[in-house]
């Protein structure tokens, strides 16, 4: 080797190491970032270790914020996070944690329910690591995450993944996928042991309805719909008729296939005697004939690529140049749990569950979400967790 | 007396459009009525069913719920000597609900087929109804997907009378058929309505 050789070598090195060390700490800090949760006086936070050993100390050992009423009721647990690429369901937990007041039965909020998928961004898809939500005391920042498992923390994918117990045969890297991983085992995989500890919670604390809340690109068919598992097909159903009539948006449903296996709708529902229901809000950043990727589009919702999809009808949700900003996004979930309680209050008059101070799709769009963010510096130490 | 002709095919074409118009209204104006024992059931497997089931079951009206009946169900009760009066059959189709039932849109519309035929054997009433608006209708499904369609022309064509949610209507496809089939078409406009529909259809 001549020494111009040397040279080009050892400076294409020196450029990989550079490249190297600088995605590296880009990469750590997305994964370390702490965002800050502001609990009330009501609420109590335990961890998902506390339900099973095998997830304790690991990565996916969550935050379990509970909201208790003084009066009893009906406990419900609502699921933020099994997909952290739909950052409405993570935002909607968090701004149930930080506003709701339980007066009757019990909430259980969980924000990050693959906090694994929370750490990592889709490889080449150019996804944001960190998005910030405006507030009049200028901004809280979140984590984007992912579909599935940082494969930090689980790898590497078989090349066939059999979904347990259901022996379904699902995609390979779907073993990484939360909602693909449902009722989950003690000896399984670190997303299998998640959902295994999920089910134990559910279980042990006797939870009536599960509502696990996901986005959907506009091409894919369910969505704008609360998918349900059997035994919540009134309860649903009701709700959905409600909002339809009376809330400003319409919202579908939709039966929970028997035969597809790992999903929460259907595995919570068959293992567990809670009802499980699935929601799905519109999120344009997630359909494949998106434009440009960016947090600005995460969070406004508008992409131009995908208006002219639906001009050659091939959505199955309605966009136009306002696109699907997060508030909206969040203010349907929001509005969705909140009557799926009332509609709960309707069928069980006997083991009510009442919530105060959540707000509806109608307020979060005039007021925006940032309103509904409680500034971390404005209260005690004590009183900011971190997820 | 050609002339004569050519004067009056004018004024009976007028006549014949009238009259039309006139039973047209005339259909819409009738209440329309079914009887107890009810039989719920689908044409395509969508969840527009469960909407009613609430309603039935509010109203106490006698129903079974059976999204995939047969015309042998409908022999069997017969047998029984609890003959159905009714069925109410509603359509738009659903992919997931087709598979979570393990069936295909062929399956559904031969098994709807057999049933309608039993059901106009027997003289039970048969009530066509769409009830999720145009989420569950063609512009809400994949291009080239025609299923909803397909379960609307099963059934509304070939109904006693519809039970269809306006928004659903706003292309007037159900309006067409009535016209067309003069076949009743009751229009709701807000699902907490159908409570009346039903209140009405089943005088409860």
């Amino acid at each position: 080797m001549n020494r111009k050789d040397i040279i080009r070598k050892s400076l294409i090195g020196f450029v990989g190491l550079v490249v190297l060390v600088v995605a590296g700490i880009r990469f750590y800090q997305h994964r370390h970032f702490k965002e800050q949760v502001v609990i009330g006086d009501q609420v109590k936070v335990k961890k998902l270790g506390n339900y099973f050993d095998g997830v304790k100390g690991t990565f996916n050992d969550c935050n379990i914020y509970f909201i208790e009423g003084t009066e009893p009721g009906a406990t419900m647990m609502i699921l933020g996070g099994s997909h952290p690429e739909e950052p409405a369901g993570r935002l909607t937990a968090l701004v149930m944690v930080e506003n709701a007041r339980i007066t009757k039965g019990r909430l259980i909020v969980v924000l990050s329910a693959n906090r694994s998928a929370t750490s990592v961004t889709r490889p080449s898809a150019a996804y944001p690591q960190l998005f910030t939500i405006p507030t009049a005391w200028g901004g809280q920042q979140f984590r984007m995450g992912d579909r599935w498992s940082n494969p930090l923390d689980q790898w590497p994918d078989p090349e066939v993944y059999i979904h347990y117990p259901g022996k379904q045969n699902l995609a390979y890297m779907d073993i990484r996928n939360l909602n693909r991983a449902w009722p989950g085992r003690a000896n399984g995989t670190l997303t299998e042991k998640t959902t295994f500890a999920f089910m134990n919670l559910i279980k042990q604390e006797k939870v009536d309805v599960v509502i696990d809340l996901h986005e959907a690109e506009l091409q894919y068919p369910v969505i704008n719909t609360i998918v349900t598992h059997e035994k919540g097909q009134d309860l649903a159903t009701m709700a959905s008729m409600t909002l339809t009539d009376f809330e400003g948006f319409s919202i579908g449903t939709e039966f929970s296939p028997k035969n597809l296996h790992g999903l929460s709708h259907r595995e919570i529902g068959d293992y567990s005697d809670a009802i499980s229901l699935l929601l799905e809000a519109p999120e344009p950043f997630l359909d494949a004939t998106r434009g440009i990727t960016g947090a600005e589009q995460l969070l406004e919702g508008k992409d131009a690529f995908v208006v002219k999809a639906g001009k050659h009808g091939l959505l199955y949700a309605p966009i136009d140049d306002k696109g699907w900003p997060i508030a909206t996004r969040v203010g349907r979930h929001t509005s969705t749990v909140l009557q799926i309680m009332q509609s709960w209050n309707e069928f069980h008059p006997e083991k009510e569950l009442v919530c105060e101070g959540v707000p509806k799709y109608t307020e979060l769009i005039a007021k925006g979400l940032g309103a509904f963010l409680i500034d971390p510096g404005s209260v005690a130490k004590g009183k900011v967790v971190f997820e | 007396m050609k002339t004569l002709i050519m004067r009056r095919v004018p004024r009976l074409l007028i006549l014949v459009f009238l009259s039309s118009l006139f039973s047209f209204a005339a259909n819409q104006a009738v209440a329309q009525t079914a009887s107890e024992p009810v039989l719920l059931t689908s044409c395509g497997q969508s969840p527009g069913p469960v909407r009613l089931k609430i309603f039935l079951q509010k109203l106490n009206v006698n129903f079974d719920y059976n999204l995939q009946a047969k015309a042998d169900d409908l022999i069997s009760k017969k047998k029984e000597g609890k003959p159905y009066k009714s069925i109410i059959i509603v359509t738009g189709a659903s992919l997931k609900g087709m598979g979570a039932a393990g069936v295909s849109m062929d399956d559904e519309l031969s098994r709807t087929k057999a049933l309608i035929a039993e059901a106009k054997k027997q003289g039970i009433k048969i009530i066509g109804s769409h009830i999720e608006g145009m989420a569950r209708r063609s512009q809400g499904a994949t291009a080239g997907d025609n299923t909803d369609e397909m379960s609307i022309d099963a059934v509304c064509n070939v109904c006693d009378f519809m039970i269809v949610k306006k928004e659903g209507d706003s292309d007037g496809r159900f309006t067409t058929i009535s016209k067309g089939k003069n076949i009743p078409l009751i229009l709701f406009e807000l699902n907490t309505e159908i409570s009346d529909v039903l209140k009405k259809v089943y005088n409860k």
